[in-house]
């Protein structure tokens, strides 16, 4: 009779774990990617992946950019935290103090893989603290849009190539009307407070310059002193467009799609915004300005696991579909961006327009660099310097004085 | 025995009846009111995985920093000067729309006065963007008058974004004391006026000597609600300057904000919240007075 119940009991628990058993692992994607994508290329991506992998489900959370880096930090504190993440570079060494990353060596070193490691875009793979954390989806460099009427109108037939000419152009182009500026400089507080990121990093990068020496902070020094140099003289000429410390990265967009700008740097993506917002604007993109260095912020859409995730390999086996030359190639043409795998590449010239072919030169051609990843607190740091070069350009210090200072202020976040 | 079961039970029922919004009220007020006075006597929380309980140095820290108390001061100036300028702009209005006009006029100006109260602060926000830029509105009405040769950077000049933050927050935040004093207007008795025009009395005599006493009750009670909300505000201020320039516009809101999701300092942040906890809740007790006396 024992027996009987036995069996009995084993029999129904067999029966009712039987579902569970059968039943597809769920994998969570928290991104912004599809929030700049509104025609639902990622939900065909995710539907397609699982039709590929039945045993797994892929569950699309999307939100601003703004907002995806506080959600990860709470939803990990909670213990609710999405298993793939959307990152992006700068978050990297805020996000590994805190123990949020599981590190990709073991995932990247497997045989089965869709992709060869050394077909990656390099910058994210670099490893701090002796680990890779994050592989890139895709990835643009930083550039400089030019609107050609406004150049044409100043009087100079191609874009400018040096500061020197920059200064020349933008200067000239202010000069044409009220309300029309030769560039903008998005230096506002408001969040996420990034404008030295989007426009002083790439002039600097351009002269040769860095902000870091290894995880340390290295501001005050000659080549940062004369680039904010270089923006501080742009400002008193009148080159640069009238507010400045009230300037988003949004409001400069705007502006410049609007055509009231001549010159905005931001990263390539920008440039399908750009084409389909104003197709009557005589468009095109340039490297920024440089003074005889290639080299360029590289920036891109990455992506991670989550350290607490119970699902790792299923998050491991969506990002191998990602990482797909193939798959690759439709998310670098969808965000109009290059692709994570260069794999891809040739997939991604096809049919590629004018601003896509340069930004692929200025990537194969040019040295990238991403110093704010080895930053502890990325998001801290570039509000800094945003408060420091705001009281730079209304003529409370110098540059000598706003670099020092930035220096100082970053020496004590970093403890 | 019987007879007691059968008074507990009756005695009992209507808390049974309270019990389940008790219980919703307690945990979300209660559980959320100790987890922050709980993170700010540790060393860090959330970002940290086994913090260190640290006792009131958290507090020790907030005291001595000149970064504390510059947003203490700001929000006292952005405080007052917002209830200021709503007591003021409110009590105005109220008098206007309550004027004896056509009723279809006075309803569609009331009605339209009543509008910047249902925006979102984020439409605020943009909105005076728009109108404060170098380029906008404002600017260019001042130069065509002739009062500015230049256009004046209203958000980003560390000397007006104070002055244009209060000018956003007296336009969002007016409707609602036009509206209370709208109300309270209505039930001054018509006598009181017309014994004071017959003693000859003109529009500022009976505002001064009969409308304002009348309503004191009334204005000191909105004024102390506005006061508790306008001194934690933070989406209208984060939307519209961030805090900046530099921290010419940084609140105790905008702090807290700032040490949480920019810094990650979650227990620093706590610290700060506890802080406008307690100066918030200071203010509430005056206004629970304040009612319990009208009463």
């Amino acid at each position: 009779m024992i027996k009987t119940r036995f069996t009995a009991l084993a029999l129904a628990a067999a029966t009712a774990l039987t579902p569970l058993a059968a039943q597809a692992a769920e994998i969570e994607w928290l991104q912004w990617f599809a929030a700049e994508n509104t025609d639902g290329f990622y939900d065909e991506l995710v539907a397609d992946f699982e039709a590929k992998h039945p045993d797994i489900t892929v569950k699309l959370v999307t939100q601003p950019f703004g907002k995806v880096r506080e959600s990860i930090v709470t939803d990990n504190a909670i213990g609710v935290g999405s298993d793939v993440l959307g990152l992006n570079m700068p978050w990297t060494k805020e996000f590994l103090d805190i123990g949020i990353l599981e590190p990709l060596d073991e995932y990247l070193a497997r045989d089965d893989n869709s992709f060869a490691t050394s077909d990656l875009v390099e910058a994210p793979l670099g490893k701090i603290d002796g680990h890779t954390w994050m592989v890139p989806l895709n990835a643009f460099p930083f550039v400089m849009h030019v609107n050609m009427g406004l150049v044409r109108q100043a009087g100079f037939d191609a874009p400018p190539a040096t500061w020197e000419e920059l200064a020349e152009q933008a200067g000239a182009i202010s000069a044409l009307e009220d309300g029309i500026s030769g560039i903008g400089m998005p230096f506002s507080s408001q969040p996420p407070s990034n404008g030295p990121i989007l426009t002083f990093l790439p002039l600097l990068y351009a002269h040769g310059g860095r902000i870091m020496a290894d995880t340390t902070p290295n501001f005050d020094n000659p080549e940062v002193v004369a680039t904010l140099q270089f923006l501080k003289d742009m400002n008193d000429a009148g080159a640069i467009a009238p507010g400045a410390a009230s300037r988003t990265g949004g409001v400069d967009l705007e502006e410049f799609i609007a055509g009231r700008t001549g010159f905005m740097i931001s990263p390539g993506v920008h440039s399908s915004s750009i084409t389909s917002r104003n197709p009557e604007l005589e468009y095109t993109l340039v490297r920024v300005p440089t003074n005889g260095e290639t080299a360029y912020r590289v920036h891109g859409w990455e992506i991670g696991i989550a350290a607490d995730s119970p699902n790792k390999d299923a998050a491991w086996t969506f990002v191998n579909y990602l990482l797909s030359p193939e798959v690759n190639a439709r998310a670098a043409k969808a965000a109009n961006a290059l692709p994570g795998n260069l794999a891809a590449l040739d997939a991604v010239r096809e049919g590629a327009d004018e601003t896509l072919l340069k930004q692929m030169e200025i990537l194969s051609g040019d040295t990238p660099v991403e110093e704010m990843r080895q930053s502890p607190k990325a998001a801290a740091s570039w509000s800094v310097m945003t408060e420091e070069i705001q009281a730079m350009l209304r003529g409370d210090q110098s540059p000598e004085e706003a670099a020092a200072a930035v220096q100082a202020r970053w020496l004590d976040l970093a403890g | 025995m019987t007879t007691m079961l059968r008074q507990m039970t009756t005695r009992g029922t209507p808390y049974l009846f309270l019990l389940p919004g008790l219980v919703i009220l307690g945990a979300l007020l209660s559980v959320p009111l100790y987890k922050v006075v709980e993170y700010s006597l540790y060393d860090n929380v959330i970002v940290e995985r086994n913090p260190t309980f640290v006792g009131l140095a958290n507090y020790t820290n907030l005291m001595t920093d000149p970064g504390y108390w510059s947003a203490g001061f700001n929000t006292v100036v952005f405080t007052v000067g917002s209830v200021l300028g709503h007591m003021i702009v409110g009590i105005g209005l109220a008098l206007l729309v309550n004027a004896d006009i056509a009723p279809r006029a006075r309803t569609f100006f009331r009605s339209m006065l009543i509008l910047p109260w249902i925006f979102t602060a984020v439409v605020v926000a943009l909105n005076w963007q728009l109108l404060l830029n170098p380029f906008g509105l404002i600017n260019y009405m001042l130069q065509w008058m002739g009062l500015t040769s230049e256009p004046l950077d209203w958000l980003g000049d560390p000397d007006l974004a104070m002055w244009s933050l209060l000018l956003i927050s007296t336009w969002r935040g007016y409707p609602f004391i036009m509206v209370s004093f709208l109300s309270g207007l209505q039930t001054v008795p018509r006598e009181l006026y017309e014994a004071a025009e017959i003693d000859g009395a003109g529009f500022w005599h009976k505002f001064w000597h009969v409308t304002l006493p009348q309503l004191k009750p009334v204005i000191f009670g909105v004024a102390l609600l506005d006061l508790i909300w306008t001194f934690q505000l933070f989406p209208l201020v984060w939307l519209s300057t961030g805090g900046g320039p530099g921290r010419a516009t940084e609140v105790l809101s905008t702090l807290t904000f700032r040490l949480a999701f920019v810094d990650f300092q979650f227990s620093q942040a706590a610290t700060v919240a506890v802080s406008i906890l307690i100066i918030s809740a200071a203010f509430t007790l005056l206004y629970l007075r304040n009612e319990a006396r009208r009463l």
